[in-house]
């Protein structure tokens, strides 16, 4: 078969040459050489689901047809990045392409080290390309090194039987097999190399917080981060930034995170990527303590189950939450120790509102843990009136123990509360709020407005005009919402839910969804607000403004959907962030 | 020979452009130019936003009035640190108590003023310009001192607002520009300045600024000194009152020559000392950051022996009525005492314990006019002429060891 | 008294400046004429200035060329959007933005002066539309006319709100109002009796503030006979205003403010100095005229004015930022600038701000330098908004020492002691190569020379 005999002999010459350099054997996984002090780990795992998306048509499609690009394109800088591409791409005898699928094939690591040391791996499919495209850079770094009467900036020297390279100040590197390395600390670069096959070797792979984060890994994931809490932990100001005693609403809405955070090792997170879905997860050691002030997540000292999101038209974000607001503020004193003005305030209108009756005792204890929220795009009509700074339409939709009895309280304190705004509003001479007792699918509902009646120009209306806020109560279902087209919607949703119960989503404890691309069109609608908003806070021109809202409104396009789901899976949190993205199709 | 008092003026360095110089502080550099500002003294003036029930912090348990007029709020003898029979500190102050018994604080009993504000805009503008009843008066009672001290002895920097409130009236000076820092950092150059070695030159403005910043480099040299050096052995609780403090003690140490420090309790607003309603765990929280904090300030002071330099004392719009609301709270009062901290503060109770039978309007009458603990801090403390400062003469109460 | 005016003869000092080889046009005065009736200024403002001479730079100052409406317009709607609101942070930060871009400066820098000559804080009003009223007020007439001005400003809504006076009752005419009118607005501290004070008082009854609109109330008024000033009838509130600016003094409060704000804060002009501007001044009140005549003089240009006065913080700052030709996040610059004293619409009391030396504290002078040291080195809050290359880059600066000569001029005119200069030097000779120019240009910035101007 073999027509040649010499050419037997010449590959195995070639291959005990290999052998005697001793990088025959395939390399041990690129953990195995990352010192453990690593702080943060990039492992790209799976690069060819990672390559398939965005070295794809659509994401090509997304990127060249933004108008920016195009600019991009026309300019001297950019088009000499693309001569020395062509270069390449003749000198190599490929396509940009394939050659970073073939460079990084077989998987890269990024870590970040203490004191601003950082590491690179990457593992090669074709290591001849690998040295090739290494040869060709070393000569360009030499000739301009040359150019600018600075040749020692660019050296090489060999190191335990490998060649270190460096074509400036703050980087070293080196080929080992079919592996670049690459550090801006030569010390690292040196301990990689010491170590390359020692399997002893303090290395990432033999950590035990490392062992055990990757027990869990998804195969399809692309990309996965590991972060080390137990080092970072001690940074005292990232471990104050986590302790630091939280306002209300933060300790609410954080649910025992930062707790958890502080009391992890690590942290894990895991990328799947496919042209639909962005999937980011993340995982923890830390525990929930349920037994303490972080109660209120759950029941029985188990993690609590939030109902499914409401669903309305024109739906910017819904959230729902399991919260129980009674073991939260009967905690408050650990959640939120500090007695602001703010919370104060409140706790006296609430005293007002609610007739004297114990916050925590008697309106808290009232309202299950299942709490929800949705915020809208509101529709304005040029004939009643449009305003000069359009806010999304909001509610909020508590379920009641007893809501016969706690209804009507709930009702009687709403209307106090409009009273009070009224009262308020008319102190400063501004206009009130008019009463309305509409019905609307024999639901009876307390809508408040702002007549419009005398204002002039329709078209730039006070920003007042956003708001008809409105109460509506469907069996155990209460509704506060910003305006009554929102309190339909929300009841209409509700009676739905009535006919069939939705399922509760076990051990999720916070679910988050944002529709893109209406927030998007908010964005848009309220564009000169934005712009002129960006100029005196950050500084910037109009021309520059706009430019960047149009840009921010564009990569918007590319999103659908994005939601989180936070839970805890026995007593670890976890995190699942999905972006569905809406990538151009393909010509 | 003699001199008209617009030929004083201008000889003299500060009022270099007299003739928009107020009339009041014209006086000022006319009658006390003699006198000397101590500027080794530090007063700080804690304020406790909202209105303090100085009945639920100095707890009159034994009285039956007390205990008729709050049903829920009322604190029985064992949950108070007692004083003697009739009274003692709130449950949560088991540590300003303790102070209170090695003399380092004493309570200025029934402090107030006729006719009192019971709103909060109105009563802490009668509180911060000392002027009561006096809506046209735009400067505070602080910001006058610091203006007084600026005039007598060229102090530099005589007062500083610390802590995240915005600069209250009572620090509202007509010309001296009042510091309001968070971090000792606000007050350190992120670049040091050139330090020129000063040489006169033809232009005394330029001389001016030169001096100044050769006296603003050194002050900062001061701070950065202190901030290196964090061995402090005293430990503060977790509030943000008492990283406040921890600040103002810095401050101190650092020798800089602030001499009013102001900082509150409470935030800005309507204050977090307004419990009309739930007021029992609320006002217990707020009291128990007061009592750690100002005794952990008392002992940090203490351990660098500069508590003998330094005394705070709590200010308050109002105290709050006798009798609590269907809210399980208590609205806007007159009369309440107030707390000071010190080593050389006459020890115990000063003045009478509040009449609860012979009330104005629900609230207590004030045996004490504010103003008449003001002269006391500002004639005997600072050394800065309270005529001068409260427009009228006013007795300083008996508040020191004499 | 020493009085160094005394050595010019008034007349001398008055006339137009003639750049001669005794007194030449220098980049100096350049500067000096920049830091005054402007907020500092660009490069290429400063060569154009060298290149025309004073005559024409004033005249370019007071009457700019090309098409300002448009700048105007497009800041008047920005300002109205801002205006929405309780508070004035967002017209603070309209207006700095407006000072810093603006290409009619001379414009804003009097509105700037009228701001702290009618000074009052607008907290007690709460209301942006009307804070923003009087700002156009004072916009509107910053080179026009006093007369109109002062009478416009004296019967808005915002005056009657902040000086307590809601309510002008025929039974309780309010005599602080008045005082604070005449002494702050009209003619000075001590130049009226408590007589003219309660007369005034009882010519402003009738005025309400109903929904924060000024209304006459006829039957509120007290018609009967006043002696304000040595005159004497039926007055209402408008004749007080007449009666005061037929009085020279009115004229001469407001000319001696002018010299304070143009030419020195060092010391006081007799009387018989400011004469002629004065006499100028009261024949019809038009402040354009008088400053011409102050911008031109050859005591603007001599070391009686230069550098004799303390640089106010928004001066400060807006020469950096102009200097730079870049744009800034005035909403942090307003809170930055309120930190060093100067809080946009809340002067500390109706007298405005006194400044001069009360300006720097060791404090505030920390502060200042550390702005400086924020805008220059970019961090925050001004992150990524001074882009400090740009401007070596524009002027073609080749080496460090062109980049460094570059500083000296644009914002010291090269005006410096020696011992200064060397220090300047020495400092920054040991730095690293890559930020050792921003340290020199914060040195520059925070350097006492630069404190005044």
């Amino acid at each position: 078969m073999v027509r040649n005999p010499f050419i037997i002999i010449a590959l195995l010459f070639l291959t005990s040459l290999i052998c005697l350099t001793g990088e025959s054997e395939p390399l041990p996984k690129p953990s195995q050489w990352i010192p453990q002090d690593a702080i943060l780990t990039f492992e790209l795992s799976n690069p060819q689901a990672l390559f398939d998306v965005i070295l794809g048509a659509k994401v090509e499609k997304a990127i060249t047809s933004v108008p920016e690009f195009q600019a991009l394109t026309n300019e001297n800088g950019f088009k000499e990045f693309l001569g020395v591409v062509h270069y390449l791409e003749t000198a190599l005898a490929t396509d940009w392409k394939a050659a970073v699928k073939s460079l990084l094939g077989e998987g890269a690591v990024f870590s970040v080290l203490p004191e601003d040391q950082l590491v690179f791996t990457a593992d090669s499919t074709n290591p001849d390309l690998l040295t090739q495209l290494h040869d060709i850079l070393f000569g360009f770094a030499k000739n301009d090194a040359e150019q600018h009467g600075d040749s020692d900036r660019v050296k090489l020297k060999e190191y335990n039987g490998v060649t270190g390279y460096s074509f400036g100040n703050d980087e070293v590197h080196c080929i080992i097999g079919n592996r670049f390395v690459l550090s801006n600390k030569s010390n690292i670069l040196k301990r990689i190399i010491d170590n390359r096959t020692n399997v002893e070797y303090e290395s990432l792979s033999n950590l035990n917080h490392y062992k055990n984060a990757q027990m869990d890994i998804d195969p399809e994931a692309a990309l996965t981060a590991f972060l080390r809490m137990d080092i970072l932990n001690q940074v005292s100001g990232i471990n104050n930034a986590l302790t630091r005693n939280l306002n209300p609403m933060a300790a609410l809405l954080a649910a025992g995170i930062t707790d958890s955070l502080s009391a992890s090792n690590w942290l894990l997170a895991e990328l799947c990527i496919d042209e639909e879905n962005l999937l980011l997860s993340t995982e923890i050691d830390g525990k929930l303590d349920m037994s303490g002030p972080m109660a209120f997540i759950g029941t029985n000292d188990r993690v609590g189950a939030a109902l499914p999101m409401i669903e309305v038209p024109n739906q910017i974000a819904s959230f729902s939450f399991f919260r129980d607001l009674y073991k939260f503020y009967s905690a408050k004193d650990d959640l939120f120790p500090e007695r602001t003005s703010g919370l104060i305030f409140f706790e006296n209108m609430m005293g007002i509102f609610f007739t004297g009756r114990d916050l925590t005792e008697e309106v808290w204890k009232e309202i299950k843990p299942e709490i929800r929220f949705v915020a809208a795009e509101q529709k304005f009509d040029s004939s009643t009136g449009i305003p000069a700074v359009q806010l999304p339409s909001f509610a909020v939709v508590f379920k009641l123990f007893h809501p016969e009895t706690f209804g009507i309280v709930a009702e009687e304190a709403w209307q106090k509360a409009i009273g009070l705004i009224n009262f308020t509003r008319g102190q400063n001479a501004l206009p009130g709020l008019l009463i309305d007792r509409p019905v609307y699918k024999d639901v009876k509902m307390t809508l408040t407005y702002f007549p419009s009646v005398g204002e002039e120009d329709k078209s730039k209306q006070d920003i007042r005009f956003n708001f008809r806020p409105t109460l509506a109560r469907v069996k155990d279902n209460l509704i506060l919402s910003s305006t009554d087209q929102l309190a339909e919607d929300i009841i209409d949703s509700v009676l739905l839910e009535e006919k069939n119960p939705p399922e509760k989503i076990s051990n999720v404890h916070s679910l988050v969804q944002l529709d893109v691309d209406r927030l998007a069109s908010i964005l848009e609608s309220n564009r000169e607000t934005i712009v002129r908003n960006d100029m005196v806070e950050k500084g910037k021109t109009k021309e520059q403004a706009e430019a960047e809202q149009v840009m921010l409104t564009r990569i918007m396009q590319y999103f659908n959907q994005v939601s989180l789901q936070v839970g805890a899976q026995d007593d670890t949190p976890q995190a699942e962030l999905k972006l569905s993205l809406n990538l151009p199709a393909a010509e | 020979m003699k001199f008209s008092r617009r030929q004083f003026l201008h000889t003299s360095a500060i009022c270099s452009f007299g003739s928009l110089a107020p009339s009041f502080l014209q006086k000022t550099a006319f009658t006390a130019a003699s006198k000397k500002v101590k500027t080794d003294r530090v007063l700080v003036v804690l304020q406790l936003s909202g209105g303090n029930d100085g009945l639920n912090t100095i707890v009159p348990y034994a009285d039956d009035e007390y205990g008729r007029n709050r049903s829920t709020l009322r604190l029985q003898a064992p949950e108070v640190h007692k004083i003697d029979s009739y009274c003692g500190f709130h449950y949560e102050m088991k540590a300003m108590w303790e102070q209170f018994q090695d003399g380092h604080v004493s309570v200025i009993q029934s402090v107030g003023y006729p006719k009192s504000n019971r709103d909060h805009a109105g009563a802490l503008r009668d509180w911060y310009t000392a002027y009561p009843h006096d809506e046209n008066c735009e400067t505070g009672w602080l910001g006058r001192s610091i203006e007084y001290a600026n005039q007598v002895d060229h102090t530099d920097l005589p007062g500083v607002l610390v802590g995240n409130i915005s600069m209250p009236l009572a620090l509202n000076a007509e010309r001296t520009i009042v510091p309001s820092i968070r971090r000792l950092d606000q007050m350190q150059f992120q670049q040091e300045p050139l330090s020129a070695d000063i040489h006169k030159t033809d232009n005394a403005l330029l001389d001016f600024v030169n001096q100044q910043t050769s006296i603003a480099l050194e002050k900062s040299r001061k701070l950065t000194n202190i901030t290196k050096d964090i061995h402090s052995s005293v430990e503060y609780p977790p509030f943000q009152l008492a990283k406040t403090l921890r600040t103002a003690a810095q401050l101190i140490r650092a020798d800089i020559g602030v001499c009013i420090i102001y900082t509150a309790l409470g935030g800005d607003g309507f204050g977090g000392f307004d419990n009309h309603a739930s007021q029992r765990d609320n006002h217990a929280a707020l009291l128990r950051q007061l009592s750690e904090s100002v005794s952990a300030f008392i002992n940090d002071l203490k351990h660098d022996r500069l508590l003998d330099r330094v005394l705070l004392t709590t200010v308050s719009e109002f105290g709050r009525t006798l009798k609590e609301n269907g809210r399980r709270g208590t609205g806007h009062g007159a009369a309440a005492p107030m707390l000071a901290a010190g080593a050389q503060l006459k020890p115990g109770l000063i003045g009478q314990c509040p009449s609860l039978t012979d009330l104005d309007d629900g609230a207590l009458k004030h045996q004490i006019d504010f103003r008449n603990v003001f002269a006391a801090l500002l004639d005997q403390w600072l050394c800065i002429d309270s005529k001068e400062i409260l427009g009228v003469s006013f007795d300083p109460i008996p508040l020191f060891q004499s | 008294m020493k009085n160094q005016n005394a050595a010019f003869d008034p007349q001398w000092a008055w006339e137009s400046y003639v750049p001669s080889d005794e007194r030449p046009w220098t980049l100096k005065w350049v500067g000096h004429l920049y830091r005054r009736a402007a907020f500092g200024a660009s490069w290429e403002q400063l060569r154009q200035a060298m290149e025309e001479g004073p005559a024409r730079t004033v005249e370019r100052l007071l009457n700019p060329s090309g098409n300002t409406d448009e700048f105007e317009t497009s800041f008047d709607e920005y300002e109205s959007a801002a205006a929405n609101s309780d508070s004035t942070e967002g017209l603070r930060a309209w207006w700095l933005r407006r000072m810093i871009q603006t290409p009619d400066p001379l414009k804003e820098k009097m509105t700037l002066f009228w701001h702290n000559h009618f000074a009052i804080d607008c907290g007690k009003v709460k209301s942006g539309v009307l804070a923003l009223q009087r700002l156009r007020l004072n916009r509107e007439d910053a080179l026009g006319n006093y007369a109109h001005l002062l009478q416009a400003i004296v019967h808005h809504p915002t005056t009657f709100l902040a000086l307590n006076a809601e309510k002008n009752r025929k039974v309780l005419p309010n005599d602080n109002f008045a005082k604070k009118v005449l002494e702050n607005y009209c003619l000075g501290p001590d130049m009226v009796s408590e007589q003219d004070i309660h007369e005034t008082a009882r010519a402003f009854t009738g005025w309400f503030l109903i929904r924060n609109e000024c209304r006459f109330l006829d039957r509120e008024h007290d018609h009967t006979n006043k002696r304000i000033l040595g005159e004497e009838g039926d007055f209402d509130s408008q004749d007080v205003i007449n009666i005061i600016l037929r009085r020279p003094d009115a004229a001469q409060f407001i000319v001696r403010k002018l010299y304070r704000f143009f030419i020195s804060e060092v010391e006081e002009p007799a009387h018989s100095f400011l004469e002629p501007l004065v006499r100028l001044f009261t024949a019809d009140f038009n402040i354009k005229k008088v400053i011409t005549v102050i911008l031109k003089s050859n005591l603007f240009f001599s070391e009686t004015a230069y550098r004799k006065r303390v640089k106010s913080p928004i001066e400060y700052a807006l020469e950096i930022v102009r200097g730079f030709e870049a744009n800034v996040s005035t909403t942090h610059l307003g809170n930055d600038l309120k930190a060093l004293g100067q809080d946009l619409f809340h002067p500390p009391t109706v007298k405005g701000w006194l400044g001069g030396r009360h300006w720097i504290n060791s404090a505030a002078l920390i502060g200042r330098c550390n702005l400086a040291h924020a805008l220059i080195s970019n961090s925050a809050p001004y992150e990524k908004q001074l882009a400090f290359d740009t401007v070596f880059e524009k002027y073609k600066c080749k080496s460090d020492e062109e980049s460094c000569q570059f500083i000296l001029n644009l914002f010291l005119q090269d005006d410096l002691d020696e011992t200064v200069r060397k220090q300047l030097y020495r400092s920054t000779a040991d730095k690293k190569p890559s930020s050792w120019l921003q340290r020199f240009t914060i040195d520059v910035l925070t350097c006492p020379e630069f404190q005044i101007g």
